[in-house]
């Protein structure tokens, strides 16, 4: 019995130690130490254009040399609203360091856009603040390019060098999208 | 008794292995939402067995809404948010005259701590009050109905989408017999 035991407590052991190194991860997170840890569906770099708002074309490729977050969010989205003032502050905070958000607004008309991202005040630390960072419009073909959309807000941080570094679906942690931002910056 | 502390350091482990995995699971691209098919079913519903022609008649459509997901009730709390609706494509002798929504509920949600949002859970019955005119086609009919809503769970919205709903609905001669059926539905007491 004491054998079965102890075979028992080794194999548990071997698994916990195991478990530990690996963090136990199955979705898209980094590695410690800062290094990107991508799941295969997101290792490769979106070549996309998405309109502005006047229908003039903005490529992905076009802010290579920055850290890009990739923001696909709707008017209609609540939860996608409720992480503005996270994304403001990002962009306060990091825009001069080679930073900038790209909200993608999706499922939604221009004018629609346009009227609330120009009259939406957000409390940002306290400050009524408007959207301080370029919008464009998505799609269904760029959201695909993407590796697809589950639902929104769905966010990509993408490196200096035009690669997924990690995608984040619904709402945003502040905490841990700052130091996703500042590991590529 | 030696037999019995190893076998509980063995569940210890065991434990904490289970904690360590839950913990090492990033809030992030760990849960994603279901497709919007998967999260709300309809089934739908007629008042009466046989809609005589010039008579008034209901139609429902029960919508059941996966377990923690919500959707946009008829009347939003903003304008930017999509309502539910339900839309009927009339055939030739069938007009409507109203859609009956229920209330929401508010309800205040992680991402929007301050203002409770007016939304639909659980599930919810949505009506119509049809009439089939003298001209309506004798028979077997299908009504084409589209629901269209907007649902979320506590942190991601779904898009927006229309599902298509049939409404299966037999016109028979004025004054022919006619007996309401599904009371749990349609009789007065039963509107959410």
């Amino acid at each position: 019995m004491n054998r079965v035991v102890k075979t028992l407590s080794a194999a548990v052991l071997v698994s916990v130690v195991a478990l530990g190194f690996s963090g136990c991860k199955s979705a898209a997170t980094p590695a410690s130490g800062g290094a990107a840890s991508t799941t295969p569906a997101l290792a490769n770099e979106p070549d996309v254009t998405f309109k502005d708002l006047q229908g003039n074309d903005v490529k992905l490729s076009g802010f290579k040399g920055k850290v890009v977050l990739v923001n696909f969010w709707g008017t209609w989205c609540e939860p996608c609203r409720g992480e503005i003032p996270i994304l403001i502050n990002l962009q306060q905070k990091y825009g001069a360091r080679g930073f900038t958000l790209l909200g993608a607004a999706t499922n939604d008309e221009e004018k629609t856009v346009d009227a609330f991202i120009h009259t939406t005040q957000f409390n940002v630390g306290g400050q009524q603040m408007t959207m301080n960072y370029p919008v464009v419009m998505g799609s269904d073909d760029i959201s695909t390019k993407f590796g697809g959309l589950l639902g929104m807000p769905t966010s990509f941080l993408i490196t200096r060098d035009g690669k997924i570094f990690k995608r984040y679906i619904g709402a945003l942690t502040e905490s841990q999208v700052v130091k996703d931002v500042e590991s590529q910056l | 008794m030696r037999f019995a502390s190893r076998i509980r350091r063995v569940l210890v482990l065991s434990a904490l292995s289970l904690i360590m995995c839950a913990g090492g699971t990033p809030a992030q691209d760990s849960a994603p939402p279901k497709n919007p098919s998967e999260v709300v079913t309809t089934q739908s519903f007629v008042s009466l067995d046989a809609v005589p022609r010039g008579k008034e008649f209901q139609a429902a459509v029960v919508v059941k809404i996966s377990t923690g997901y919500h959707m946009n009730s008829h009347k939003p709390s903003d304008s930017y948010l999509i309502p539910t609706t339900l839309t009927p494509q009339l055939p030739a002798g069938f007009t409507l005259a109203e859609a009956i929504y229920p209330d929401g509920r508010d309800v205040k949600f992680p991402f929007s701590p301050d203002k409770p949002l007016n939304v639909y859970s659980g599930s919810v019955t949505l009506r119509l009050r049809l009439t089939a005119a003298d001209s309506a086609a004798l028979g077997a009919t299908a009504i084409p109905v589209t629901l269209r809503f907007q649902a979320c769970n506590m942190s991601a919205c779904l898009p927006p989408v229309k599902v298509p709903v049939s409404l299966q609905v037999r016109v028979v001669a004025a004054g022919a017999a006619s007996h309401a059926t599904h009371p749990e539905i349609f009789s007065a007491k039963s509107s959410n």
